[in-house]
């Protein structure tokens, strides 16, 4: 539901229109300011969407979730399964900025920017330029199949196809380099679990772009439910103003509408015919509504001709429908806001200043320890050395934790490439008489060629017999 | 709601659609911590890649977190009833 007030639909009523058995809607086509900037929206979102993957940088793709190789690069950055909390913040600063957007602006994320809203656009724009006007596509679908019909709806489906197929083969290119990708594919040598998911996220978009449409907005999206949350009563939602619209009526253009006791709104149903989720935007706010202004845009367009001011469905907010005026600057915002730059902060820091190697000490799982020919006890530990950094590295290795024990291993230099993995088996040894328990808490510390900025330290156990 | 009043693709949807986006998280964190790689200790001898793995993975989550979601609906719906009457 959209906001406290001017909510028209019991629950009663949202529980029935839940269940109801849906029937295609076909919004009308709208031009218009807002629908301009939709279309910009739309068209830049695609845009980077299908163009991104193929962008290179510094050697591999610049945004690419590497999944084969374990490696995810955001341009400069390369992130590592180890540094999942990084993308884990990435999304809570995602959701944050959601919030903070929503509590502003309302629903202009439905509107404008969700890939729900983006893809289902450019489907029903290729609806449009095969199957015409809403009106020419009523009439089309109401008839009974003929060789027209079936050409018409065999294009549709063509394109919709191909650009879903598309679509799926460029998704999987954020997972799996698209260079390659593309060059396994017109061989016709693609992975099965490739083509699975080039299949499955082609058909999703097909399905919810091409059929599914408002509806995922009203079953699935989770935003969709939670979004009133973030709403106050100066937060921008599309609204009628029923003070200047009511009584509704139809009525000549040259009529005096104060004359006839009518308000501005001549009940022509544009606004209904062009919205997405085929809701009447002048009952009141509704949970359905995505707040694409589609409405306002068609509203504003009969005003014009009619020649009454524009604004009879407009942006506005509660406050200011009830005759105040709109605060920006709410404690909501200003919390949201705060939040919002103390995370991004903390993030960035610490992506800044995150150090780019990696050690992980296993011990050797055969053996507790052993004693050696000379009589020392020895445990051996296999580590795992991870170079995230974007040069290779020559490492020295130390241990401490017990006096006098000495570090063994085979290689004479532990060197690792950028984004290599080392695993280097190493031997420790000690005298029996330097050991004052069974376990004893050892560390080790890996710096990178004398540099002191790039080190690690891991702690480990040594086991003896005492 | 009387259940009667549900259509079964919307059962399908609400049992579906939340389980995929666990499965995904569940996906992501338990591959965050395994390497495919490393989840066979005498060496990788099925042959499967990866990305293959992943995809057992997601699938595997994802049917199981349906599983638990066709429970909460069916005692959802019955419990339902029950005060109904
Ligand atoms: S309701 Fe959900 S799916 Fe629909 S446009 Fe908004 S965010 Fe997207
Ligand atoms: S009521 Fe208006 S703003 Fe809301 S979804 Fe419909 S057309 Fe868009």
């Amino acid at each position: 539901m959209a906001t406290s007030g001017g909510v028209r639909n019991s629950d009663d009523q949202v529980e029935k229109s839940l269940y109801a058995k849906a029937e295609k809607i076909y919004p009308r086509e709208v031009h218009g300011l807002f629908a301009r900037m939709r279309v910009l929206g739309v068209l830049s979102l695609l845009g980077i969407y299908y163009i991104m993957p193929w962008i290179q940088w510094d050697g591999h793709q610049a945004l690419l979730f590497d999944l084969p190789a374990r490696k995810f690069h955001i341009f400069f950055i390369t992130l590592w399964p180890q540094d999942f909390i990084y993308l884990a913040a990435l999304l809570i600063i995602a959701g944050l900025l959601l919030f903070f957007v929503t509590a502003l602006a309302g629903r202009v994320w439905c509107g404008y920017a969700c890939p729900q809203t983006v893809w289902t656009e450019a489907f029903l724009w290729i609806e449009r330029k095969v199957e015409g006007t809403r009106l020419q596509q009523q009439k089309l679908d109401a008839q009974p199949m003929n060789a027209r019909k079936l050409r018409i709806k065999a294009t549709k489906q063509f394109l919709w196809v191909t650009f879903a197929a598309w679509t799926g083969f460029t998704f999987v290119g954020y997972f799996t380099p698209i260079l390659e990708l593309g060059s396994r594919l017109l061989e016709f040598r693609l992975g099965g679990w490739e083509t699975f998911w080039v299949i499955f996220y082609g058909f999703a978009t097909y399905g919810n772009a091409g059929y599914m449409r408002e509806q995922v907005c009203k079953y699935m999206c989770p935003y969709a439910r939670f979004q009133s949350a973030m709403f106050d009563k100066d937060t921008l939602v599309v609204s009628y103003i029923p003070n200047r619209g009511e009584p509704r009526g139809p009525r000549k253009r040259s009529a005096d509408p104060k004359e006839l006791q009518l308000g501005d709104c001549i009940d022509c149903t544009l606004c209904v015919q062009v919205c997405p989720t085929g809701i009447d935007i002048r009952e009141g706010l509704q949970y359905e509504c995505i707040a694409c202004s589609a409405c306002i845009d068609a509203c504003d367009d009969v005003m014009g001709k009619m020649g009454y001011d524009k604004g009879l469905i407009k942006y506005t907010t509660e406050h200011e429908m009830k005759g105040g005026k709109t605060r920006l600057i709410r404690p909501r915002i200003v919390i949201y806001a705060a939040v919002l730059l103390a995370i991004m902060a903390l993030f960035a820091w610490s992506v800044m200043t995150r150090t780019p190697l990696g050690l992980d000490v296993i011990r050797d799982r055969n053996q507790l320890y052993r004693e050696t020919n000379e009589g020392l006890i020895e445990n051996v530990y296999i580590l795992k050395i991870l170079n995230m950094d974007n040069v290779a590295h020559t490492y020295t290795l130390k241990v401490s934790g017990i006096e006098g024990l000495r570090l063994h291993m085979d290689m004479p230099e532990i060197r690792v490439a950028s984004g290599g993995v080392l695993e280097l088996p190493v031997r420790l040894q000690v005298e029996e008489g330097d050991l004052d328990m069974r376990s004893t808490e050892i560390s080790f510390e890996l710096v990178a060629d004398g540099n002191s900025a790039l080190t690690v330290v891991e702690e480990a156990r040594f086991l003896g017999p005492k | 709601m009387a259940e009667e009043k549900v259509p079964g693709s919307q059962k399908c949807i609400a049992i579906l659609w939340p389980s995929f986006l666990v499965a995904i998280v569940a996906t992501g964190l338990f591959f965050s911590a395994f390497d495919p790689d490393d989840l066979y200790p005498f060496g990788n001898e099925t042959g499967i890649s990866r990305l293959g793995v992943y995809s057992i993975g997601f699938l595997a989550f994802w049917f199981v977190s349906a599983v638990s979601g066709v429970g909460t609906l069916y005692f959802a719906m019955t419990n339902c009833m029950r005060s109904r009457r």
